[in-house]
């Protein structure tokens, strides 16, 4: 149980508490890849991107090559968000009379603003990326933000399919009720329409707008469907838990992991960060560190008993480039 | 018209007479169903949670036509929504 079984799962989610080292784990987990010949591509979902640093180059919102084999991009939600609304600006510029734009325009701004927007942009992008990456390249690798808020990611499309088909069933007995009623104007049209005042209702919507609904709708459904069934494959997806052998991150680890196996993410293992080395001798003060910490890593070992686990050392220097990612990558022992 | 005729019409009239109330009950509910579809989507901006409302936005310019008429049954003289001013 020291490595990681990653055969075939072509989307790794790296997660965890703020702080244990996710990006590292995430980044030389790409370089070690994207060195044994795979085309990976690294994605960060965090807000407050650190690939960029970790590679000492800028990595924007578009893919960038950092080495042979290795695109990476940092998702920024605030320009998945422009896009979205521009998309939502041109569509309503066939269906609304020019005379009520400026309303329409107003509410695209207060959604620019509103506080689900980014984490659902997020969504969208990572979606789109999963099921893009899953022809452009071998793997993709996402770099996620602090536990909850991904968490939340993961679960979104879930609540969103039951949402979308919620709506669509209204959609549809609405669509039916309509078909009944004019069956019965049908005939009614045969014999004369005497009464005809009994049609307090009028038609609300053209067949055009009716369809364009329900395919919008659908659209959406879709890809709600598509990234659940992508996401809870375990032939395809693998979630890696990168924590380091301290208290508050082993009970949130725990709590993850609940979560996890709740939403039914596929778990691959976990990767235990910035143990002492121990093979060197530490000082009074360090050793007394390493008692404590001999304790977490056996608490780990009885919280985790079924997780497959490999472990990287604290290092004399911090992780900052490719050189240091390669260094990291030798004890991530990996089945591929 | 004789007494033949006569009765063929009342019938008819009866005929349409339950028929268009029948139609009448049918569009009513229709109606009802989006209305509640409206409201699913505007929920949001009434306050009430929605995680879909960033979605959603997208369906607002398929259904902006028919939200005067929505809020007027509502029982809403004006729009609802303090942000969104229809009349």
């Amino acid at each position: 149980m020291n490595s990681l079984p990653l055969e075939g799962h072509s989307i790794l989610f790296v997660g965890g508490k703020g702080g244990v080292g996710k990006s590292t784990t995430a980044a030389s987990l790409a370089v070690h890849l994207a060195d044994s010949g795979e085309q990976i591509l690294l994605v960060s979902t965090d807000p407050a991107h650190s690939l960029g640093d970790l590679f000492g180059t800028s990595v924007g919102d578009r893919k960038r090559e950092i080495i042979p084999g290795l695109h990476a991009l940092e998702i920024d939600p605030g320009q998945e968000v422009e896009r979205y609304l521009a998309r939502v600006k041109s569509a309503m510029r066939h269906y609304v009379q020019p005379a009520m734009y400026s309303e329409i325009e107003r509410q695209i701004e207060l959604t620019r603003h509103s506080p689900g927007s980014e984490e659902a942009a997020l969504m969208d992008r990572v979606t789109s990326l999963m099921e893009e990456g899953a022809t452009s390249h071998d793997r993709i690798i996402f770099d996620t933000a602090p536990t909850g808020h991904t968490l939340r990611l993961l679960a979104l499309p879930e609540i969103m399919a039951a949402w979308t088909t919620g709506l669509l069933r209204s959609r549809d007995r609405s669509a039916s009720l309509g078909k009944a009623v004019d069956r019965l104007r049908g005939r009614e049209k045969a014999s004369g329409d005497e009464l005809a005042w009994f049609d307090d209702v009028k038609e609300e919507a053209t067949d055009e707008r009716t369809q364009k609904i329900q395919e919008v709708l659908l659209e959406r459904q879709r890809r709600f469907s598509r990234a659940r069934r992508l996401l809870l494959d375990p032939d395809t997806t693998a979630f890696i838990l990168v924590l380091i052998p301290e208290k508050l991150p082993i009970l949130e680890s725990e709590k993850t992991l609940k979560v996890l196996k709740q939403h039914k993410v596929p778990v691959a293992g976990m990767v235990v960060n910035r143990t002492l080395p121990n093979n060197q001798a530490l000082g009074e003060f360090l050793e007394s560190r390493r008692s404590q910490e001999s304790e977490y890593l056996q608490q780990i070992e009885k919280a985790f008993p079924k997780l497959p686990r490999v472990q990287i050392p604290l290092l004399s220097r911090d992780v900052q480039g490719i050189d240091a990612l390669r260094e990291v990558a030798q004890y991530l022992l990996i089945d591929r | 018209m004789d007494w033949r005729e006569r009765i063929t019409r009342a019938g008819e009239l009866l005929h349409e007479f339950y028929r268009g109330r029948h139609r009448g009950a049918l569009a009513r509910e229709r109606r009802q169903e989006d209305d509640l579809f409206m409201l699913l989507v505007f929920s949001e901006m009434m306050g009430i949670e929605n995680p879909s409302s960033y979605y959603t936005l997208e369906l607002l310019p398929l259904l902006y036509e028919g939200f005067h008429e929505w809020h007027i049954r509502m029982g809403m003289d004006h729009s609802p929504l303090e942000h969104f001013r229809c009349c």
